[in-house]
C-alpha cells in the first residue's frame, strides 16, 4: 500500500501547512490569500465566500464569528467529522459503506438544497439575510 | 467498486458507486466555484439512481460528479497560483520602486 501511504503523507502535510497558515495569518488583513474568482467576475457572493476568514476564526475557536463569515462552512463541519469517523464505525461494526448517511438520497438532496438556498439568500439585499453574507 | 471492474447487465454492481459528496462540498466552499455545485447535483443523482435500481445511471452520475469535482479543484488550484504570481509581482514592484 505504498501509493495510499504517499497519499496520506501528502494530505497530512498539506493540511498541517494550511492550518498553520490560516491560524497564523488573518485573511482580513493579509493580502496574499486568494480572492474568490466568482466574486471577482460577478460581484456576487458564492456559497464559499468568507470561508477563509471563517477558517481563521475556527482555528482560533471563534465558532460564532466563523458562522458570521460563512454559515455553510460551519454547518459542514459535523458532516466532515462524520466522514472521518464513518470508516472507523464501518470497521467496528462490519457494516458496508453503502448504508452511510452520505449515501442516502434525502441527505444529498438536502445538502444541494441548503447550498442553493444559502447562495441565494446571502446575495439578497434584505437586512434580515445580511448576516448570511461574509 | 473497483475502477477497472466491468459493469455488466448480467451481474449488477453490488456496491454503490462513489458519490463524491464530501469532495464536492469542499470544492464548493474552498474553491468558490459553481463546479462544486455541479458535483453535488451529480452526487445526489448517484444515490437516487442507485436506489431506483438504475445502476448504470448511478455509475454515470458518479463519473460526472468526479469530473466536476476535479475540474473545480484544479481550477481552484490554478486560481491560487495565478493569485500568488500577481501578489509576487506587486510585492517586487513595491520593493524595486
Amino acid at each position: 500500500m505504498q501509493h495510499s501511504r504517499t497519499k496520506v503523507i501528502v494530505f497530512v502535510t498539506v493540511a498541517a501547512g494550511g492550518a498553520f497558515l490560516y491560524y497564523r495569518f488573518n485573511p482580513v488583513g493579509a493580502g496574499f490569500f486568494p480572492k474568490c474568482p466568482f466574486y471577482c467576475l460577478t460581484g456576487l457572493y458564492c456559497p464559499g465566500c468568507g470561508s477563509q476568514r471563517a477558517l481563521h476564526a475556527l482555528l482560533h475557536g471563534a465558532v460564532g464569528q466563523a458562522a458570521g463569515y460563512n454559515l455553510l462552512a460551519v454547518m459542514v463541519l459535523p458532516v466532515l467529522a462524520y466522514t472521518g469517523l464513518a470508516p472507523l464505525a464501518t470497521w467496528l461494526r462490519g457494516r458496508p459503506q453503502g448504508q452511510s448517511l452520505l449515501y442516502r438520497p434525502w441527505f444529498t438532496w438536502s445538502v444541494l438544497a441548503a447550498t442553493l438556498i444559502f447562495w441565494l439568500l446571502r446575495n439578497l439585499p434584505v437586512p434580515f439575510f445580511h448576516w448570511l453574507a461574509p | 467498486m473497483e475502477p477497472n471492474a466491468q459493469p455488466s447487465v448480467s451481474s449488477p454492481p453490488t456496491g454503490r458507486p462513489k458519490n463524491w459528496l464530501v469532495e464536492s462540498i469542499l470544492v464548493t466552499i474552498f474553491c468558490c466555484l459553481p463546479f462544486g455545485i455541479a458535483g453535488i447535483v451529480f452526487a445526489a443523482q448517484v444515490n437516487s439512481k442507485f436506489d431506483a435500481g438504475d445502476h448504470q445511471g448511478a455509475l454515470k452520475a458518479s463519473a460526472n460528479a468526479g469530473k466536476w469535482t476535479k475540474i473545480g479543484f484544479f481550477v481552484g488550484i490554478a486560481w491560487i497560483i495565478i493569485g500568488a504570481i500577481i501578489y509576487g509581482v506587486e510585492l517586487s514592484s513595491l520593493i524595486h520602486r
